[in-house]
């Protein structure tokens, strides 16, 4: 009972610092479980690194899960997971209150437009990540074919979400189903 | 509530597409903020349950707040679709998904990790949700230069380069567009006289 305790207390520390997206949460989520309470080795935090990779859902649910699973089973996840969301979800009702009780006002006004210019700027920002990441998936730079390509696919998703007002969600997935087609077929050298 | 144009629709009915928009994003997108264009393409352009200024705003508050930003963006979106039952069953429809998934993979590791398809599959969606942020962001800027558009180019780049460049803690940059929207409107209605 008191490893489940604790696994909340891990992730209600880590989720009042992890601001700015899910990137900036990983090194967070690693000290804590690697550094600070010792519940798994670096390498075997890697693991978590490669499956964020590859599986839905917002990184810090993911991390907390994993983390809790290691430490304790299922109820551990749940744990982690629920100190993970418990600190935020609060904080973010109170900030929805204070807004709520106050918009309309000029002051309100600026700050909200102040406010979402900082959003911009950290979706912008993640943007830019995604869109590197996804045109030099090795860090360097790809061939013609495969750049063009990624162009092509990303321009499109974003064409039909924007302009077309396709709903995103199967977008995203026919993104996928045509990645996996195109890429299986691609020769590999190309 | 909801705008005045909004459809009728039962309680039971709002939880269940409140569960459900959340649930299926949550399912397959790798990126947590895939969840805001969803909820901007399925609450305010399907449902109207709120408008695309609110929308904005709501995003504002998130990305103010630490955590993870689709569970906040939940809470948020299900309070206003919902009340606290909504709030409580968008967040469910958030986190469930990632915690059965994470289960499962850690008993199947080595058949998923190592996976071509499953590697190929991720790597297109990932494609189709930079889209997704361009739209997204897009809609921000065209909703924050509404009303004038030096001072939010001049703090959207001024806040870019502190987060991409300098990689300070966004805290302080969230204070920072705070007091700046306060002296912003101190000096406007100082500088402007109203009629």
């Amino acid at each position: 009972m008191s490893l489940l305790l604790q696994t909340v207390f891990a992730f209600m520390r880590v989720s009042v610092i992890a601001f700015g997206g899910a990137y900036a949460a990983i090194p967070l989520v690693e000290n804590e479980a690697v550094a600070v309470q010792g519940w798994m080795t670096y390498e075997q935090f890697a693991d978590l690194i490669a499956l964020d990779e590859i599986t839905p859902g917002p990184i810090i649910i993911n991390s907390a899960t994993f983390v809790g699973m290691r430490v304790a089973g299922i109820p551990g996840a749940i744990a982690a997971t629920f100190g993970a969301i418990l600190i935020p979800c609060a904080l973010v009702m109170l900030l929805y209150s204070l807004y709520d009780r106050f918009k309309g006002s000029a002051i309100m006004d600026t700050v909200m437009v102040s406010l979402k210019c900082m959003a911009i700027a950290l979706i912008a920002s993640t943007f830019v990540r995604l869109a590197m990441a996804a045109f030099m998936p090795e860090g360097e730079l790809p061939s013609l074919v495969r750049g063009c390509y990624t162009i092509a696919v990303m321009s499109t998703g974003f064409y039909l979400i924007h302009k077309r007002q396709i709903s995103p969600l199967p977008v995203m997935l026919g993104c996928g189903a045509v990645n996996l087609v195109v890429c299986t077929l691609l020769p590999a050298g190309i | 509530m909801g705008q005045g144009e909004a459809k009728e629709e039962s309680l039971g009915s709002r939880l269940l597409t409140l569960f459900w928009t959340v649930f299926s994003i949550s399912a397959t997108a790798n990126s947590g903020y895939a969840i805001l264009s969803v909820m901007k393409d399925e609450f305010v352009r399907k449902r109207a349950w709120f408008s695309e200024d609110q929308m904005a705003d709501y995003i504002a508050i998130v990305q103010s707040t630490p955590g993870a930003m689709a569970v906040n963006a939940s809470m948020i979106v299900g309070y206003q679709a919902a009340g606290l039952l909504g709030s409580l069953v968008a967040v469910l429809g958030c986190i469930l998904p990632p915690i059965v998934v994470m289960i499962v993979v850690t008993y199947f590791y080595e058949a998923i990790v190592g996976n071509e398809f499953v590697y190929l599959f991720m790597r297109g969606m990932q494609l189709g949700v930079v889209g997704m942020l361009l739209d997204v962001i897009l809609s921000l800027v065209s909703n924050v230069t509404k009303n004038g558009v030096a001072y939010p180019i001049v703090l959207i780049a001024l806040a870019f380069v502190y987060v991409r460049f300098l990689g300070w803690p966004i805290p302080f940059l969230a204070v920072g567009c705070v007091v700046a929207g306060i002296v912003k409107a101190i000096v406007f209605s100082k500088g402007i006289e109203r009629s």
